[in-house]
């Protein structure tokens, strides 16, 4: 075959160089082929392209790898799927077939939740907003409601007395750990005392009772020593709840924010070399309720891992629809997926590969979007060997956030298959069409074209 | 009024007190006569007293010297529950019979048997703390045999109780109507009361047989046995089938096959070999008793009984009877409680958190031999049952490395080492076998040493105490571990490398199986369940609360006599100070032993206790949906009557034939689900408790019987 023409470009070649990495950036090719021994080429056959592709063996695998880091240190350990996370109902159903509770922060995926069949007392309802109407419907269904501020605890009160019974809540506390920032936002502090008058006022009235303390402290947190500080100050609350006021505090919800292996921009260090494994972060945990629950007295540890479990598991399949030669001497190309299928590109960098070797030396490049929008960007500089148009580009992790902060934008939304964990390929959303997005709007008569 | 009529008043019993007291006295004597053929009850106590009325003396006599006894415990103050039971007064009863066999009532043998009466009640309390204290062994009728021989042998020298009081016998047409092979037998049951004659014997026969078909079988297999074994010695089988003392026989096979041990084919044939045992001593006692005019009494009963209790508690005979009651309950009793709580009374919590794999057992095949066979190792496995990730050549690569170790008792820390090196994978400190170490001394008496810790991490102190759960150090490699696991043992000593005792572990899961008292297998996957605080409150019954219970749906069936609207269970504190639910027909003692909560007992006759029984027999502190258990409940709580009766008699042979299974599981975090499965019962029999979300249950259901909370404890 004919080589395609290219105008020639002169580009400084450095080699030789030290660098720590040991291998040189201008030869080192990054191919993914296959996902779970599915071809690339198979599933955009199948399926088109963009595309998203979960792996439901790496669901699990992280899942398991979770628990077992926790469980293996502590009794009765928890995991609650973070729903906000991704909330494909066969990402959630994976998580709840391997024993996960269901985490909502909305209504929405409270119902969300409800719909997959997880009974209210296996859901827990956190969140700074909660109507009325679904407070009601998740007392009486029995969920694990974690309150965020007094206005809430009012709301419950009043339920209470309705309803004619004592509702079980737990504390959404927040407080310093040392990291920054301060996730202030949520919850009551603890350190300024305001969560110990929020319980001296729950007691008093007496319609709610105590039963468990909810923090969340961060996301993507690097630092296992802040969940250290984190369970030793929220078991000395709990401690003080049980003397003070007689409350049995049955859980610790110490949430997620536990990091992926995914680069968030302007840190140096590869993901390989930054991320704590997650033994670290259950060792701190662990270690804290050891020292500081009265011994023998295991209140149930509940984590609200998102990220950590779901992001390695979910790639985006895109394809170069076009090169270009920037002004700058980059190479430019365009990819049929962009920010608006990846949100989180804002503060990540994602690991890019292609799907076969391809020949030729590295050289920077920039990667766009589809979008007729200059923020359109996957990646402003990375190093790249030549590709060719049709070329497909394997971007991950993106299995958080990503499918449920998407945008309808200019593009439809792409398909989403899971691959098995027996290799089978499922569609579990189907590229959107015209009818999804127009599904709700109203065009008045008078404006119709004759 | 002079004051001291107030104080008459205060003291004064309440008006009904009298009648209920002067019933208890009287089921206090009754029962001295029912313990003597084991049998407690006063029913049984007053058909033997009639039974003896037909030797009007025998009987008075016996009586006589019961009341001595019984005022005499009362005079020093004895507790009235101990009295209670007859278990103090059988002796004096047999005493006082033995001589209105020889004296007809006179106020000189009255003054004789109040004496002799009390003789045997202080020889009885006496011999019983000794026996118990440095034996363990009861005292059966040994005070009786010495205070009538003592008795016998005085009276030899009391001319005037001879002249005035010596009884004359006779024989009556029954006892020679009978064949003599048939009429011995009887007369020598009557013969254990003083009463030899075919009526007598033949009637306390019968109410044996009502009371317990097994006991009245021993009596009759070992009757036959004793004296053909006579007949043969002798050669002589008439004077065998005379002779009285063969209620020695019966007897020794009673205590032997159907009281002392749990009644099966082991227990009999113990007893028949216990009986051809006592066929010499009887013999022998006889020719040398005579020569003193003292018969044999219960001697050969006592001695074989005794010394074969004795003996067989020295090699811990698996099958002695723990329970008491008649052959029948302690058959139940004990094979439910066998399969209830098949671990032993060495009990450990799993020494860490999560599942953990077991590497070696008792008797493992690499160290856990000799005496240091009662050991178990865990270690941390994948789904592929590797120990580690990565190529294993790095201690980090193993999954138990560093893991937290928990205290599998509460104790105290009696010796720790901790200074020594964790090695390579694959190598082992043979210098050091134990490597750094934690004993503790538990409170049950037992040390219990757990190895290999990594070096400085034990992070308690020689002389602390640590309670069960609390965080001994972490998982290591060191002393001989070619890779890190945590071994665990227990000793008769706090020194490093004692001998071991067996154990067994409690409160664990093995998949989704939950074992209250068990010893996992090697290879199992096993899982430590520490009770869940909120649970535990929930099923930890505190005193005097009520819980009222509305009947909806009725089990005619199953429960013919639960036919009250209500039913309420009132939390009790029994004597010895085990909790129980109780209503005016019954309890259900219930206990939390390590972790999980236990039904132990249902005594008495409610249908609603009964039904709660079978619905929840044990409940592990764990509400995990999907874990599942199994339990056992005796026969008698599935059937009553005469198929309960067929169903114990079979059971001493082919002991699964009335087991009673209850398969259980959290069916939610609230809900318990169960099924009972046994050939005693007909269909399919479904159980399901809700638990209440404060105290105790919001609704039981067995069958189609269904009670719901009509309370509100909140």
């Amino acid at each position: 075959m004919k080589a395609a023409y290219e105008k020639p470009a002169i580009l400084r070649l450095e080699t030789g160089y030290l660098n720590k990495f040991g291998n040189s950036p201008m030869y080192s090719r990054k191919v993914r082929s296959q996902i779970d021994a599915v071809t690339i080429d198979e599933l955009v056959e199948r399926f088109g392209s963009p595309l998203f592709v979960f792996s439901e063996r790496t669901l699990r695998r992280k899942y398991r790898e979770v628990h077992e880091a926790f469980a293996t240190r502590y009794p009765h350990v928890v995991q609650a799927w973070s729903y906000k996370t991704n909330y494909l109902k066969a990402i959630c159903a994976v998580f709840h077939e391997e024993g996960a509770l269901a985490e909502v922060v909305s209504p929405f995926e409270y119902e969300k939740a409800r719909a997959l069949g997880i009974p209210g007392r296996d859901i827990i309802f956190n969140g700074p907003h909660k109507p009325m109407a679904a407070l009601r419907r998740a007392v009486e269904e029995g969920a694990q409601i974690h309150v965020d501020h007094l206005d809430e605890i009012q709301d419950l009160e009043q339920l209470a007395a309705e309803l004619g019974t004592q509702i079980p809540i737990g504390i959404r506390l927040n407080m310093d750990t040392g990291i920054h920032p301060q996730w202030t936002r949520f919850g009551l502090n603890l350190d300024s005392g305001q969560a110990l008058d929020a319980v001296k006022r729950i007691h008093a009235k007496g319609r709610l009772v105590v039963t468990g303390l909810h923090a969340h402290i961060g996301t993507f947190i690097l630092d296992p020593e802040a969940y250290r500080r984190e369970t030793e100050k929220m078991v000395q609350f709990a401690n003080l709840l049980q003397e003070r006021f007689g409350y049995t505090i049955e859980y610790l919800d110490v949430g997620g924010g536990f990091p992926s292996k995914s680069r968030l921009k302007g840190t140096y260090l590869p993901p390989e070399v930054a991320v704590p494994h997650i033994d670290a972060y259950a060792e701190a945990i662990t270690d804290a309720l050891y020292a500081n629950l009265a011994p023998g007295v295991f209140p149930r540890l509940i984590l609200e891992t998102g990220r950590a479990l779901v992001d390695e598991a979910g790639f985006l399949v895109t394809t170069v629809v076009a090169t270009k030669r920037l002004a700058d001497g980059r190479r430019g190309y365009v990819a049929d997926a962009g920010l608006n299928d990846l949100f989180t590109s804002f503060w990540y960098r994602f690991t890019i590969e292609t799907d076969r070797e391809v020949q030729g030396m590295n050289e920077p490049a920039m990667v766009n979007g589809p979008l007729c929008m200059n923020i359109d960007v996957i990646d402003e500089g990375t190093l790249l060997p030549p590709l060719r148009r049709g070329t497909r580009l394997v971007i991950s992790p993106v299995g958080a956030y990503n499918v449920t902060q998407w945008m309808q934008f200019i593009e439809y939304r792409p398909a989403v298959v899971l691959v098995g964990e027996d290799g089978s390929v499922e569609l579990i959303r189907e590229r959107e069409d015209l009818s999804d997005i127009e599904r709700r709007e109203r065009l008045p008569a008078r404006l119709h074209r004759p | 009024m002079r004051p001291t009529f107030d104080e008459d008043l205060a003291t004064a019993p309440p008006a009904n007190a009298g009648a209920r007291g002067a019933r208890a006295h009287l089921e206090a004597v009754l029962n001295s006569y029912s313990e003597v053929l084991f049998l407690r009850g006063p029913a049984m106590g007053l058909l033997i007293l009639a039974v003896t009325l037909s030797a009007p003396s025998v009987a008075l006599s016996g009586f006589v010297a019961v009341l001595a006894a019984y005022g005499f415990a009362r005079l020093i103050r004895m507790d009235v529950r101990f009295l209670e039971s007859g278990f103090y007064t059988y002796n004096p009863l047999l005493v006082g019979l033995s001589l209105g066999y020889l004296f007809r009532l006179t106020p000189l043998t009255l003054f004789f048997l109040v004496t002799a009466g009390i003789a045997a009640f202080v020889l009885t309390h006496t011999l019983f703390s000794a026996f118990w204290y440095y034996l363990r062994l009861p005292v059966l009728s040994l005070p009786f045999v010495l205070v009538s021989s003592t008795a016998y042998l005085a009276a030899g020298s009391y001319t005037n109780l001879y002249i005035t009081g010596l009884y004359p016998r006779g024989t009556t047409m029954l006892d020679t109507a009978l064949p003599l092979w048939l009429g011995g037998f009887f007369r020598s049951l009557g013969a254990a009361f003083f009463v030899p004659s075919v009526l007598a014997g033949g009637l306390i026969a019968l109410a044996l047989l009502l009371r317990s078909r097994i006991a009245f079988l021993l009596a009759v297999g070992g009757y036959y046995t004793g004296t053909l074994a006579l007949a043969a010695l002798g050669g002589s089988p008439s004077s065998a089938f005379q002779n009285l003392n063969a209620f020695n026989f019966i007897l020794i096979a009673i205590a032997l096959g159907g009281v002392f041990l749990v009644p099966s084919p082991r227990s009999y044939l113990l007893a028949l070999i216990g009986v051809l045992t006592s066929t010499v001593l009887l013999s022998s006692s006889e020719v040398f008793w005579s020569r003193w005019g003292i018969p044999v009494f219960a001697l050969p009963f006592n001695v074989v009984t005794l010394t074969f209790v004795y003996s067989l508690g020295l090699v811990e005979f698996p099958w002695m009877a723990k329970a008491v009651g008649t052959p029948e309950e302690i058959l139940d009793e004990q094979l439910t409680h066998d399969l209830r709580f098949p671990g032993s009374t060495r009990t450990l919590s799993l020494p860490f958190a999560g599942r953990w794999t077991v590497w070696q057992g008792f008797d493992g095949p690499w160290t856990h031999q000799g005496a240091w066979r009662h050991a178990y190792d865990f270690v941390i496995t994948d789904e592929h049952g590797d120990t580690f990730r990565g190529d294993g050549s790095l201690l980090e690569h193993y999954f138990a490395w560093r893991k937290p170790v928990l205290s599998p008792v509460r104790g105290r820390v009696e010796r720790v080492v901790d200074g020594l090196h964790d090695n390579a994978p694959g190598s082992a400190d043979r210098g050091n076998n134990w490597g750094n170490l934690v004993v503790l001394a538990d409170d049950a008496g037992m040390y219990v040493e757990i190895s290999h810790f990594a070096q400085g991490s034990i992070r308690v102190k020689q002389g602390e105490w640590v309670e069960r759960g609390a965080l001994l150090g972490l998982c290591g490699n060191s002393g001989y571990s070619p890779q890190p696991h945590i071994h665990v043992q227990v000793q008769s000593s706090a020194q490093v490398g004692a001998p071991t005792l067996p154990f067994s572990f409690v409160n664990y899961a093995a998949g989704d199986r939950h074992f209250a008292n068990d010893l996992p297998a090697v290879g199992t996957r096993v899982e430590s369940m520490p009770p869940e605080k909120g649970l535990e409150s929930r099923l930890g019954f505190v005193l005097d609360e009520t819980y009222r219970f509305r009947v909806r749906t009725r089990d005619a069936a199953r429960f013919p006599g639960a036919t009250q609207d209500t039913v309420t269970f009132t939390v009790r504190m029994a004597p010895d100070a085990t909790f129980q639910l109780g209503t005016e027909h019954g309890s259900l003692a219930v206990v939390t032993r390590h972790g999980t909560w236990v039904a132990e007992r249902l005594t008495g006759n409610d249908p609603y206790l009964r039904a709660l029984f079978l619905a929840l027999p044990s409940v592990p502190l764990v509400a995990r949906p999907g874990l599942q258990w199994q339990d056992h409940v005796p026969a008698g709580t599935v059937c009553t009557g005469a198929k309960r009766a067929v169903v114990r008699l079979v059971r001493s042979l082919a002991p699964s034939v009335g087991m009673v299974t209850v398969h259980l599981a959290f069916e939610d975090r609230d809900t318990i689900t169960g099924r009972v499965a046994s050939p005693l019962v007909s269909g399919e029999l479904l159980t399901r408790v809700v638990l209440h979300p404060v105290r105790g249950f919001s609704s039981i259901q067995v069958g189609t019987l269904l009670l719901e909370r009509d309370d509100d404890v909140a």
